[in-house]
């Protein structure tokens, strides 16, 4: 106890206390934390990530649905130099099409690319936010594919960026059904234990019985496909694994002798459940949570990948990854970035996620 | 050890009593006339109302429940509303299919899995360590479909090494048991690093060593021995999860099994071959599970079962 932490008798936990020199010191996990590289590479990542969910429109150089047919399936990088047409620096573009034939032809003229461009108008958080002003963009009648286009003559980068959304939205739906539902359940079942937790956890094992994207499967054809019944079917696969975990924790919480104390003050049952236990097993709840943000990504997409997710022309990175399956050979890129654009999110939860526990649970 | 496996399937009832409760109910909670889910949409009148007096679709659910379990007992599972094929050939058909691609997976993650963590476990905090677990933080991180699409592209349409899809030979077997193993890889991987780390701090392999054991030897006769328990409880429970990875694996390669008999039937509404697959899926799962605790038993005879 010699970094300024004594134990608190009632909560359990170590508390802060102030330090000698009046400030005060953070509390042990926050400072194993901020040491972590791990958790250092997945903050930045995540960060990034809320970056361009935040700034979609401003970042995207077009509209994610703005179709162009006669550019169809440009490979990345087409008709874009990064000299110009006397030499100088910088992001130089020129026109891009495909004639009736299929031929890509690249115009003669040169643009070019410039920060703080007005371009197409958009609204973004409900309306909240609108302007023409983009990132960067074109100076000149033409249109700029740095990731190429997909089957419609749509910007891959731009509907990238606008999937980030999506995903996110997924990712954070499904973790609030999770943890809404799946934190009680678990916890009055670890808690009260005798015949209510053997008949929840009979429920939650028959949800278990059904692996993996299997039991979101099993939803979406109830359900009905779209984006909003998988984050309904991806946030009720959840729950079971909540449950389980909060289970698990409550009934190891449950004997301190802290919740004993709170017992034998002559506090009820569900008050003392709320005030002693629960907030004892929030680190594997705040852990689990990263890692199922990454498990709700990975699932959405692949159910969107399968047809049974989001629907066309909406920017969902699994489902944009399965329009690229027909052209794989000629349009390699519509299936390999938004493939990297899951993969880089994924990576950021799940490293925040083992950086958490690391820091949360130092005996694992 | 008969007695514990009669009671471990004993306790596994209620499991398989839910799956069927879940697949009842998707045909009855989807929303529309579960008659002409179960009969086909365009079916004639006639077959659908046949389909309503079978099952009987207007009496209650307990009464609809009670027939549907009896006609699974007989091993009916319907027809499909598509084919007009038995749902029970089919998964006769497509279910073995199933099983050797999630083999081979299992095989190709237990082979590369186990030296791997093993050998970032002796050479702990060196960069093969650390290439280890970021390799296995990406095999975890990556959509089966996505690696499974870009094996397809370089390994079959560029270099032409592998057939690009389907099922036959051993060469159609590799890519997609490779995309569908790879997490299992990882997670396989990730738990003999972090058992074989305790089990090489453990006393009796300092003394196995201070004996004047070679390294190798202790290693593999005193160390990975028991690091492997934990990792056969990972490794079974992965197959099962290989059954549903195999949903994604099988769409992309075109692979003839189970995973995309489903997806297809889902996509066509054919919800008796979704019933019977999900309900295939589900049991062959409980039953791995119920399998692993078996084995377990035999290979740490510090677990008794009583």
């Amino acid at each position: 106890m010699t970094d300024g932490q004594v134990p608190d008798p009632v909560a359990g936990e170590t508390m802060v206390v102030q330090r000698e020199d009046g400030r005060r010191q953070a509390p042990r996990w926050l400072r194993r934390l901020r040491r972590s590289p791990i958790a250092i590479v997945g903050f930045v990542i995540i960060g990034f990530f809320l970056l361009v969910v935040a700034f979609a429109p401003f970042l995207a150089p077009y509209s994610p649905l703005r179709q162009t047919l006669r550019s169809r399936y440009v490979p990345p990088m087409v008709g874009v130099s990064l000299r110009g047409p006397e030499g100088q620096f910088g992001l130089w573009v020129r026109d891009v099409s495909r004639s009736s034939a299929g031929e890509l032809s690249v115009g003669d003229t040169s643009y070019p690319v410039r920060f703080f461009v007005r371009g197409e108008r958009w609204t973004w958080f409900f309306g909240l936010m609108s302007s023409d002003l983009r990132l960067f963009g074109v100076d000149g009648p033409i249109r700029f594919y740095l990731l190429g286009t997909d089957e419609q003559g749509r910007d891959m980068l731009s509907r990238i960026i606008h999937g980030a959304w999506i995903s996110l939205s997924i990712g954070l739906i499904t973790v609030a059904i999770g943890i809404l539902i799946g934190v009680p359940i678990g916890a009055l079942s670890g808690f009260f234990a005798g015949t209510t937790d053997l008949i929840v956890q009979r429920v939650i094992d028959t949800m278990l019985a059904f692996p993996g994207i299997l039991l979101a499967i099993v939803l979406v054809a109830t359900l009905g496909t779209g984006l909003t019944n998988v984050m309904i079917a991806v946030g009720i696969a959840a729950i079971p694994v909540y449950a389980r975990l909060v289970r698990a924790s409550v009934l190891s919480v449950r004997e301190r002798e802290y919740v004993e104390a709170a017992r034998a003050l002559g506090r009820r049952s569900v008050p003392t459940l709320f005030k002693h236990v629960i907030p004892n097993v929030m680190a594997p709840i705040i852990v689990q949570s990263s890692l199922q943000m990454a498990v709700a990504i990975l699932f959405a997409a692949g159910l969107g990948f399968l047809g049974l997710g989001a629907r066309p022309p909406q920017p969902e990175w699994g489902l944009m990854l399965s329009r690229g399956r027909d052209f794989l050979a000629t349009a390699p890129h519509v299936a390999t970035f938004p493939g990297l654009a899951i993969v880089f999110v994924v990576v950021g939860f799940n490293l925040v996620g083992d950086a958490l526990r690391d820091a949360l649970d130092p005996r694992l | 050890m008969i007695q514990y496996t009669v009671r471990r399937l004993l306790i596994a009832f209620p499991s398989v009593l839910g799956v069927l409760i879940i697949v009842f109910l998707m045909v009855r909670l989807a929303p529309g006339d579960p008659a002409v889910f179960l009969a086909g949409e365009f079916a004639p009148p006639e077959t659908i109302a046949a389909m309503r007096t079978r099952f009987g679709l207007d009496r209650p659910y307990h009464v609809q429940f009670g027939l549907y379990v009896g006609s699974l007992v007989q091993g009916d599972l319907g027809r499909s509303t598509r084919t007009q094929r038995l749902v029970i050939d089919d998964l006769r058909q497509f279910f073995p299919n199933t099983l050797e691609l999630a083999l081979g997976a299992m095989v190709i993650a237990l082979l590369i899995g186990i030296p791997a963590g093993v050998i970032a476990a002796l050479r702990q905090n060196t960069w093969t360590d650390l290439m280890v677990t970021v390799g296995s933080l990406i095999g975890v991180s990556m959509p089966v479909f996505w690696f499974g699409l870009l094996a397809m592209l370089y390994f079959s349409v560029q270099l032409g090494w592998f057939p690009v899809a389907g099922r036959g030979t051993l060469a159609h077997l590799v890519l997609p048991a490779v995309s569908l193993g790879l997490g299992s890889m990882a997670i396989i991987a990730r738990m003999t690093r972090s058992s074989m780390l305790e089990v090489l701090g453990l006393d009796y392999v300092r003394t196995a060593r201070a004996k004047g054991l070679q390294g190798a030897r202790v290693v593999a006769k005193h160390a990975l021995r028991n690091a492997l328990i934990p990792v056969v409880t990972v490794g079974g429970l992965q197959f099962g999860q290989l059954l549903s990875g195999a949903v994604l694996t099988e769409t992309v390669f075109a692979w003839p099994g189970i995973g995309r008999l489903l997806v297809d039937s889902i996509r066509a509404r054919d919800y008796p071959v979704v019933q019977g697959s999900v309900l295939l899926i589900a049991v062959t799962f409980i039953l791995i599970n119920i399998a692993v605790d078996l084995i377990y038993g035999f290979i740490d005879p510090r677990i008794r079962y009583d």
